[in-house]
């Protein structure tokens, strides 16, 4: 009886070894993070480097509908895709403005996600910008007080094996993807991320913005994960001059 | 290019400002709570200064930060900052004879009123060590392999890696180079190389794109009991000066920035939606900074 228990818990030892030589943390080691700051064990491990393996440029809701716009957004929506046609550098973006929420999801660079305990920092090789998320502190409250940003106030919290992003007090002055789609400061946005296997990432955003659209709507995404990329440097200035 | 461009600007005497920190942060208005003051505080010795600075590190440690010496998770922020490659004697650094002319014809053509220019204040990253040198916020993060330096000022990013001893071959130049680590008892080495040169040290001086910039970090106490993150930063660059030298900075612990909601303690900092600082086509810095100012 012990030997079969010690050869059980050896196979197991052994399995756990190849698991975690093939899994993602073979190439990362947590030893050199102190052990207060790392995430608990039961947290779904969503560190490393990930990018979308399908650039996203219009958004569809998750039904494969188009987003439920309101009939002044929507006109503002066409406005903006001929304003695209007739010039690509009416994109904000062009601008090197930040991207938004969650258009910066979608941008075809990949993305840095480092998780502590108290929080999970998001960094974007586009035009090295952050988003540092406390799964700690509470969401500001919405509202005229909050000062619009182009990134937003964001909270997070793990629902189960789900990391869940919200997000409030973003500015207008961002398109919510490529094409155009427009937004307005009352924006909402939620982000879920679920692993689906070692290196990839289900993700849901979902869009609340009543001065937008006729209802809430959501749209899937996917992360795929980039073993031993490291983020370049990436620099986005109007006026390009040195 | 650039230098060139300031220099002839200082000759022509086409004198606006100093747009020392690039375009200013739109600062939150309503963010809880209230920011502690951040700016650089006149030195005096008496006893009125010291109560302020004694006052201001109270109400930035409310909390101390985590007592493991290896562990810099948390926002640091310089509380007397000061952008030059000087310690507290005042001394010059080592300059080769050439370098020593260009940083006197800099500070010559700011004093007489030049609009003195460089990578950080057209909203490019700041260089190191003069990114370090920025009175703004920084956050630690550890992560598996690496050390994030996530910096308020212009959403600079520096990864740290520790997980490797060099930088990987053909490792292009950048403004923020490449940074490999490792500890040393619990004073965190970090060697910067591949630094490109559109990038001053501080506000003066340039540097060749030999330049190397080892850091090392280490947590201390206070006498009054705060944690100082201190940065002893050593340049090394023959190209601009006669040996390497070294010049220290102390960080501060922000643990009151914790309880800011919505960015963990560290704002939104938009350098590219204020962008004033770039020069027009004739070289030419908008009048707008001065205004602003």
């Amino acid at each position: 009886m012990k030997t079969v228990l010690i050869a059980l818990a050896a196979a197991t030892a052994l399995a756990g070894v190849a698991a975690a030589a093939s899994g993602p943390k073979a190439a990362e080691s947590w030893a050199a993070v102190p052990a207060a700051e790392r995430p608990a064990a039961s947290v779904p491990n969503l560190s490393g480097v990930w990018v979308m393996p399908s650039p996203v440029r219009a958004l569809k809701a998750a039904d494969g509908k188009d987003p439920p716009l309101l009939p002044a957004a929507r006109a503002e929506y066409l406005k903006r895709q001929a304003a695209l046609k007739a010039n690509p550098k009416s994109d904000p973006v062009s601008n090197c403005w930040m991207q938004g929420v969650p258009r910066i999801v979608y941008a075809p660079y990949p993305v840095l996600i480092a998780q502590e305990k108290d929080r999970v920092d998001l960094v974007y090789e586009t035009n090295h910008t952050f988003r540092i998320v406390s799964l700690r502190q509470p969401l500001p409250q919405a509202g005229p007080d909050l000062d619009p940003l182009w990134l937003g106030y964001s909270a997070g919290h793990w629902d189960g094996k789900t990391l869940v992003i919200d997000s409030v007090g973003f500015n207008d002055k961002t398109w919510l993807d490529y094409s155009g789609l427009p937004h307005g400061e009352k924006l909402k946005v939620q982000e879920r991320y679920t692993l689906d296997g070692p290196d990839r990432i289900k993700g849901v955003v979902s869009i609340t913005d009543p001065d937008t659209f006729s209802r809430p709507w959501s749209t899937a995404f996917t992360l795929v994960r980039k073993p031993g990329y490291e983020l370049k440097e990436s620099v986005c200035v109007r006026d390009h001059r040195m | 290019m650039r230098r060139s461009l300031v220099l002839a600007l200082a000759a022509a005497g086409l004198a606006t400002t100093v747009a020392a920190q690039g375009p200013t942060p739109q600062s939150p208005k309503a963010q809880s709570p209230p920011r502690a003051q951040t700016q650089p505080e006149a030195r005096d010795s008496l006893g009125a200064g010291a109560d302020r600075q004694l006052a201001r590190r109270k109400s930035w440690e409310p909390t101390p930060p985590p007592s493991d010496p290896r562990d810099f998770t948390g926002i640091w922020e310089v509380p007397n900052p000061k952008i030059d490659l000087k310690n507290d004697d005042g001394k010059d650094p080592p300059f080769t004879p050439d370098e020593a002319k260009s940083t006197q014809r800099m500070i010559d053509a700011e004093k007489a009123g030049a609009v003195i220019t460089d990578a950080s204040t057209q909203c490019y990253p700041h260089g190191v060590p003069r990114l370090t040198f920025a009175p703004y916020p920084i956050r630690f993060v550890h992560a598996p392999g690496k050390i994030l330096m996530l910096h308020e000022v212009a959403h600079n990013v520096r990864i740290i890696y520790l997980d490797k001893t060099a930088p990987p071959k053909d490792t292009p130049m950048s403004f923020l180079g490449y940074s490999v680590g490792h500890w040393n008892g619990d004073t965190l080495v970090v060697e910067t190389t591949h630094l490109n040169n559109e990038t001053r040290l501080d506000m003066h001086t340039s540097h060749g794109p030999r330049l190397k910039v080892t850091e090392s970090w280490t947590k201390q106490k206070t006498p009054q009991g705060f944690t100082d993150l201190v940065d002893v930063i050593t340049v090394d660059d023959p190209d601009h000066f006669t040996k390497s030298f070294s010049v220290t900075r102390k960080f501060a612990y922000r643990g009151d920035l914790e309880a800011e909601t919505g960015a963990a303690g560290v704002t939104e900092y938009s350098c590219e939606e204020n962008n004033r600082n770039v020069p027009d086509a004739a070289g030419v810095v908008t009048t707008e900074v001065r205004a602003a100012r």
